[in-house]
């Protein structure tokens, strides 16, 4: 169905694509996997018309094409579901499916909307897709807006379907209802790109899996003839897949103690626990269970109506990022592009963005001493750059997460709020994460860890305290703790 | 592969510096247009005058630029300061006392656009265009709606007319804001903030930032700095007029546009904002001099303008 011949991409003197071949056949399912910067993201921008490519062929049917631009590549029958989705928030779900194309109209003039969500609703009965289509996509909750999503691109006659990190904002429980579509759109012909760094949806979604590295074809094999580790060795190096580390378990005084908060909005109802110095306190929820607004409330993003919070054991009166960073409490946000980073500026200028008051001098900023520290938390990171006036957008994602990682070190905190840590980054830096979060529980402080991937957080929490609608639930000593135990108390009725 | 590679160096060369390439362009078509009369060091110390005040009022406006915002009423912020200026001086208050007085009226009002702005979280474009109604109505109430400059002593158009080594106290006084102004935004916790806040709202405040406080700052130096310029203006024609300083407002904008044009960040600058001020001021002393009449000058002035956004856009926009 799709036939990709030796396509290059190149920015500057960099291969981000290099004599790169893809094939993809109707009704399958093909996994693309690689490391952040192996050049997915690239291969999707030129698929959908975003990127032009340097050299190479792309025939669709066995016809050779040319992709100048996304309506183009939506023409042909290409669809793609991002990680950021792209739809109006200040549209409904008819008016977003039928953006940018004609719509149905009366007489020629009046938009005709109720002929429109008729359309669309016999298509979703079709597909079992149940979206509210009445609702503005800014009130959707991120499955339903990916939801929403493959519903326009299934209105588009797609042919060719890209998701992109699909499950990353879902639930398990969500991810099922995704992975049932799937299931349904393979078996009417679409051909779908799962592209994704998990491995277990990778295996159990796909026929073929296609692995990239720096760019190239590292190879295509089915999935049914190999395993994760075979695929992780492809992906990698000389990097092999790691297991926890046994650290001890003694744990000091209590860091954070929070008790009973509410917020304003009404996402977090009841919420209390208690973070010790040395403990990787893991917060498992489901979507929308309250986790991330639970996080930002401590931090003070989030008005807070009742409860308390104590750091150290004394009662905090006022809340607000600035007094969070001076009681020593870091956040790493789950929204790295919106909320922890500012993607124009430069590596120096972001690690150093909540500590700019410690480089005041006199008159004018200390911009040696803020250098230096800068080049030794970039050594210390690992972070891969050209040096630290190269601007942060141009970085891969998990070279991203390493400078938020350096910015929150820069104020030597005692909490770390983690929400989704390892979202959307490499395996390599994922396990260099985790490894970097039980250096900092070691040294003393407490992390608080917040992550989707239940895998994950047996992996790396010491507890795990269970949230459910806004309300905290049983706290869980992770040993010989399975994955279905977890999620029963998370599916357990109020 | 080396050629391209080069080709991409000099793009990118082009993208940095293009705008200053243009304003050279500007001055050298001038320069052999008219040798005589433009291509003189006095003329080239006289636009430096001319383009102090546009200059002043556009150094403040970059740090509202800066956190991606607008301020519409620094015009007339700057004619409001520049009447107060000349009512005080008609009142027998000496020039400093005039000056401050002034700039600290107009600092207020700004803080009041930017309290208003940061408070409420309303658009800004929109509540300064509603402050700057009632700020000339405030300028008409001072003035009885007329120009002012029966009464006022000859002290006061001191620094507006008068020079030393030969340089204008105008030129002056740009450069040392111009100074002061870029080593703020580059080389201070308050510059730097402002950036950050420009670039991502969210991940500033995550960061501890103080937003609000940071904005509403800027908009306040924004209505100092149009005060100043308000007052020099008013100084440098020994009398001031209600709406006599109103078009400063967009001019200076159009300025940091074409400012933010000049290196590859993209972002407000002092040294672009400066390039942008001087664009406009060769082009109206050039085509004065040519004896071009006022009309074409707008014509011209409003064509190079949109060319050299246009030009930039263009030549940023790399085909990917």
């Amino acid at each position: 169905m799709l036939e990709v011949k030796n396509i290059c991409k190149r920015f500057g003197d960099m291969y981000a694509l290099n004599h790169f071949n893809l094939s993809m056949e109707k009704g399958t399912v093909h996994g693309l996997v690689g490391e952040n910067g192996a050049g997915k993201s690239t291969l999707i921008k030129i698929l959908t018309g975003v990127y032009h490519l340097d050299s190479g062929e792309i025939f669709i049917d066995g016809k050779k094409v040319e992709i100048h631009a996304p309506t183009q590549s939506q023409a042909l029958g290409i669809s793609v579901i991002h990680q950021d989705r792209n739809l109006v928030p200040a549209f409904n779900g008819v008016e977003n499916v039928y953006l940018g194309r004609r719509g149905l109209h009366r007489l020629g003039v009046a938009v005709d909307f109720a002929g429109m969500k008729k359309k669309i609703l016999s298509k979703m009965q079709e597909y079992e897709i149940e979206v509210p289509l009445d609702k503005l996509a800014r009130e959707l909750t991120p499955p339903q807006k990916t939801l929403l999503e493959i519903v326009r691109a299934i209105m588009m006659d797609c042919k060719l379907l890209i998701l992109d990190e699909p499950t990353v904002a879902l639930t398990d429980k969500e991810t099922e209802v995704l992975f049932r579509l799937i299931e349904k759109l393979r078996t009417k012909g679409t051909a779908i790109l799962y592209v994704s760094h998990r491995m277990d949806e990778i295996f159990q979604l796909t026929d073929k899996i296609t692995v990239m590295k720096n760019g190239e074809l590292v190879g295509t094999v089915e999935t049914a003839l190999t395993d994760r580790d075979s695929i992780i060795a492809m992906m990698t190096d000389n990097w092999k897949s790691m297991e926890s580390v046994r650290r001890k378990k003694e744990f000091g005084d209590a860091v954070l103690e929070v008790q009973h908060i509410a917020t304003n909005d009404g996402r977090v109802k009841n919420a209390s626990f208690c973070a010790h110095r040395g403990e990787i306190l893991g917060i498992f929820g489901l979507g929308g269970s309250g986790r991330t607004e639970l996080l930002e409330s401590i931090y003070g993003l989030r008005g807070i109506k009742q409860g308390t919070i104590l750091r150290d054991g004394k009662p905090c009166e006022k809340f607000s990022p600035e007094i969070s960073l001076k009681n020593g409490m870091v956040i790493i946000n789950e929204d790295r592009r919106g909320m922890a980073l500012v993607p124009s500026l430069s590596i120096r200028e972001n690690i150093v963005l909540s500590t700019l008051q410690n480089y005041k001098g006199k008159f004018l900023y200390n911009t040696k001493r803020e250098m230096e520290d800068v080049v030794q938390k970039i050594e210390e990171l690992g972070i891969k750059t050209t040096g630290p006036s190269q601007t942060v957008s141009e970085l891969s994602g998990g070279n991203q997460q390493k400078v938020v990682f350096a910015k929150a070190l820069m104020s030597n905190p005692q909490v770390f709020l983690c929400d989704e840590p390892t979202q959307a980054v490499d395996v390599k830096t994922r396990a260099e994460i985790h490894e970097m979060l039980r250096k900092y529980a070691d040294e003393g402080s407490a992390v608080v860890f917040v992550t989707s991937d239940l895998k994950e957080m047996l992996e790396v929490a010491d507890n795990i305290l269970i949230i459910s609608n806004g309300y905290t639930k049983e706290m869980l000593k992770n040993k010989n703790l399975s994955a279905e135990q977890v999620l029963k108390h998370c599916y357990a009725e109020n | 592969m080396k050629k391209e590679f080069n080709q991409h160096k000099i793009k990118e060369f082009l993208r940095s510096y293009g705008t200053f390439f243009a304003l050279l362009a500007i001055i050298l078509v001038f320069s052999a247009l008219r040798p005589s009369t433009f291509a003189t060091l006095g003329n080239f110390v006289n636009i430096t005058k001319q383009m102090s005040i546009l200059a002043v009022c556009a150094l403040g406006a970059t740090l509202i630029m800066c956190v991606e915002e607008f301020d519409l009423s620094i015009g007339t912020i700057a004619s409001f300061g520049g009447i107060l200026a000349a009512k005080l001086a008609v009142a027998g208050c000496s020039f400093i006392v005039c000056l401050l007085a002034a700039t600290a009226a107009c600092a207020l009002l700004g803080y009041m656009n930017g309290f208003i702005v940061t408070k409420f979280g309303v658009m800004s474009f929109i509540i300064t265009l509603a402050s700057s109604t009632m700020i000339y109505g405030f300028s008409y109430w001072l003035s009885d709606g007329a120009t002012i400059f029966s009464g006022i002593p000859k002290s006061f158009s001191a620094l507006g007319t008068g020079k030393a080594l030969g340089i204008p106290y105008l030129t002056m006084v740009m450069v040392l804001l111009a100074v002061v102004f870029y080593f703020m935004l580059k080389r201070t916790v308050f510059g730097r903030s402002l950036y950050a806040i420009g670039g991502n709202t969210s991940a500033s405040a995550v960061s501890g930032i103080n937003v609000k406080r940071c904005k509403a700052m800027a908009f306040m130096l924004g209505g100092a700095m149009a005060g100043v310029a308000g007052v020099l203006m008013a100084s440098r024609l020994g009398s001031a007029h209600p709406t006599g300083a109103d078009s400063l407002c967009l001019n200076a904008f159009a300025a940091i546009f074409i400012g933010k044009t000049l290196f590859k960040e993209g972002v407000p600058n002092v040294i672009g904002t400066i390039v942008g001020v001087a664009v406009f001021s060769v082009l109206s002393n050039g085509l004065t001099i040519l004896t071009v009449p006022s009309y074409i000058q707008n014509i011209i002035t409003g064509l190079v303008i949109m060319l050299a956004v246009v030009v930039q856009k263009v030549t940023s926009t790399q085909r990917i």
